[in-house]
């Protein structure tokens, strides 16, 4: 029989760490991914031996980066497994730690997320199944056609759609690890340069290189290791799936975003209202806007309006990707949903300073990829 | 390209596929097998689709990601006659004659290809008010 995760031992997030999110740099990826690495051992205040296993989450490096980074750790003789999972590949990364040390067959297992741009080569495009538009929908072109969509659908402007990069822009204003810490106004946002429909280029994600470490470990581990209980975050939850065949006109990413987001939240036993908060994946403006209606805190077509008023900002009614989501603290691919974790961690912990959420206690974290998958996670603060 | 629609004028019609199995209409079609119940590529048969629908949503795109787009162009949304809803190109590059809602029909379009060749390529556009 198919079993959640509660089901399973308790896993616990007991390190967190990141190299910015930044443009293209000299720096290699074993500087960045050792820079989050050694950060997120300090945090937990374990040494790597005590590692048992590593999940490296990326999509652009090439074949085997793992053990060329991780051998500069003191080369133990873990087992490392490459997670490719388009941009959902460090939240996959993420998944795949939780579940080995939940199963028992490892005490404490490190998640890394890890890229720096390159040429994408979408194998779905050698799939031998074309259609009319191939290259033309682009993502950028597709995510317009879904805000043209749902502007004519709730007559919403595109200056409300804009509103979500203004705020997101805000929370990463002060986040130090952050792609694009200037705090545009939503002025700069709305001038251009335009993209595609409603889309300027400030609402669209910048995808640039970076870090992102996450350590989990069982009590077992935390026990024997005299780790801190009061900073260690227990997963709720770790679900993940992939497109189904919706009714037609449907946008699929919001129709695999909402099951997946259900089911997470059944496994974890909490109702979308009890979110404190919650990263989501927002490539695009729009997409926070159809995401926050699929979780269920927000009837469809408010969104907008709920964000206008400040529902989602830190201190309001549920701190929507206080880090700064894609659109600012960035989307290096992936680093991106490991990332999440560590800014969900940092926030039950309480120790999110100038941008802490007030009395968060349950959080959660959304990525999908391209294809399409959806990975959530939910996470509570320590007892 | 081609493969995706059935010569024949005015409005070429798309190749569509429908599942024994299940009964599903699908674009584009493919040689392997049904995305809703798994029936395999020998129980879908063609199903051309007429080459009309009315535009949900469309958008221009100003910046292009590859070389060998070139801007402006503009997708539409279309929700076909005969059912599913598709992406396709619009002949109107700049968008500036069409409106959500507009009916529209398939039409062929002589490119420029490699070579000083053209090849033939499938556009939508605004149906002309009886």
């Amino acid at each position: 029989m198919r079993r959640p995760l509660r089901d399973y031992r308790p896993v616990h997030v007991v390190g967190i760490g990141l190299h910015r999110f930044q443009p293209l740099s000299e720096t290699t990826y074993v500087e960045l991914g050792l820079t989050a690495i050694r950060e997120a051992m300090a945090d937990a205040g374990i040494a790597f031996s005590a590692i048992d296993s590593a999940y490296c989450g990326t999509a652009l490096l090439g074949m085997a980066p793992s053990r060329a980074m991780l051998r500069h750790l003191g080369a133990s003789g873990l087992p490392i497994t490459q997670v490719e999972n388009a941009s959902a590949s460090g939240s996959t990364a993420v998944r795949q730690a939780v579940l080995e040390v939940a199963s028992g067959m490892a005490d404490v297992s490190l998640a890394i997320g890890l890229d720096k741009p390159a040429p994408i080569r979408l194998a779905h495009e050698a799939a031998g199944v074309p259609d009319l538009v191939n290259a033309y929908a682009s993502p950028f072109t597709h995510f317009a056609l879904l805000a043209d969509d749902y502007m004519r659908r709730y007559g919403v402007t595109a200056e409300q759609v804009a509103r979500v990069a203004e705020k997101n822009f805000r929370n990463a204003s002060k986040n130090p690890h952050a792609h694009r810490q200037k705090g545009y106004s939503l002025a700069e946002i709305l001038s251009g340069p335009n993209i595609s429909g409603p889309l300027t280029r400030l609402q669209c994600c910048p995808i640039g290189e970076g870090a992102a470490a996450v350590i989990v470990a069982s009590d077992d581990a935390i026990a024997r290791l005299g780790l801190s209980r009061a900073r260690s975050v227990r997963v709720l939850s770790s679900t993940s799936r992939s497109e189904r065949v919706y009714d037609p006109g449907a946008d699929p990413d919001t129709e695999l975003t909402r099951e997946t987001l259900a089911m997470s939240c059944a496994e974890a036993g909490v109702s979308p209202g009890d979110l404190d908060v919650v990263e989501f994946h927002d490539g695009f403006s729009i997409e926070e806007l159809l995401y926050v209606e699929a979780l269920g805190v927000c009837p469809p077509g408010q969104a907008a309006g709920q964000l206008a008023r400040g529902d989602f900002d830190i201190g309001g009614r549920v701190a929507i990707n206080p880090s700064g989501g894609l659109l600012a603290m960035g989307h290096p691919i992936g680093p991106t949903g490991v990332g999440q974790i560590c800014e969900i961690a940092r926030q039950l912990r309480g120790e999110a300073g100038p941008r802490q959420h007030p009395g968060a206690r349950l959080g959660l974290a959304h990525m999908v990829g391209i294809g399409s998958v959806c990975v959530v996670h939910i996470l509570s603060a320590a007892d | 390209m081609a493969g995706l629609f059935l010569e024949g004028e005015p409005n070429p019609a798309l190749r569509g596929q429908e599942c024994e199995g299940c009964g599903r209409v699908a674009f584009p079609p493919n040689p392997y097998g049904c995305e809703k119940c798994g029936a395999p590529a020998a129980m879908l048969v063609d199903r051309p689709l007429a080459g009309r629908g009315r535009i949900v949503a469309f958008v221009t795109t100003t910046h292009a990601n590859r070389r060998d787009l070139s801007v402006p162009y503009t997708v539409a949304s279309i929700a076909l006659d005969d059912g599913p809803v598709i992406r396709a190109i619009m002949t109107d590059s700049t968008g500036e004659s069409l409106a959500a809602g507009d009916a529209v029909e398939t039409v062929l379009v002589e490119r420029a290809a490699d070579e000083g060749s053209t090849d033939r390529v499938l556009r939508f556009q605004k149906r002309e008010a009886a």
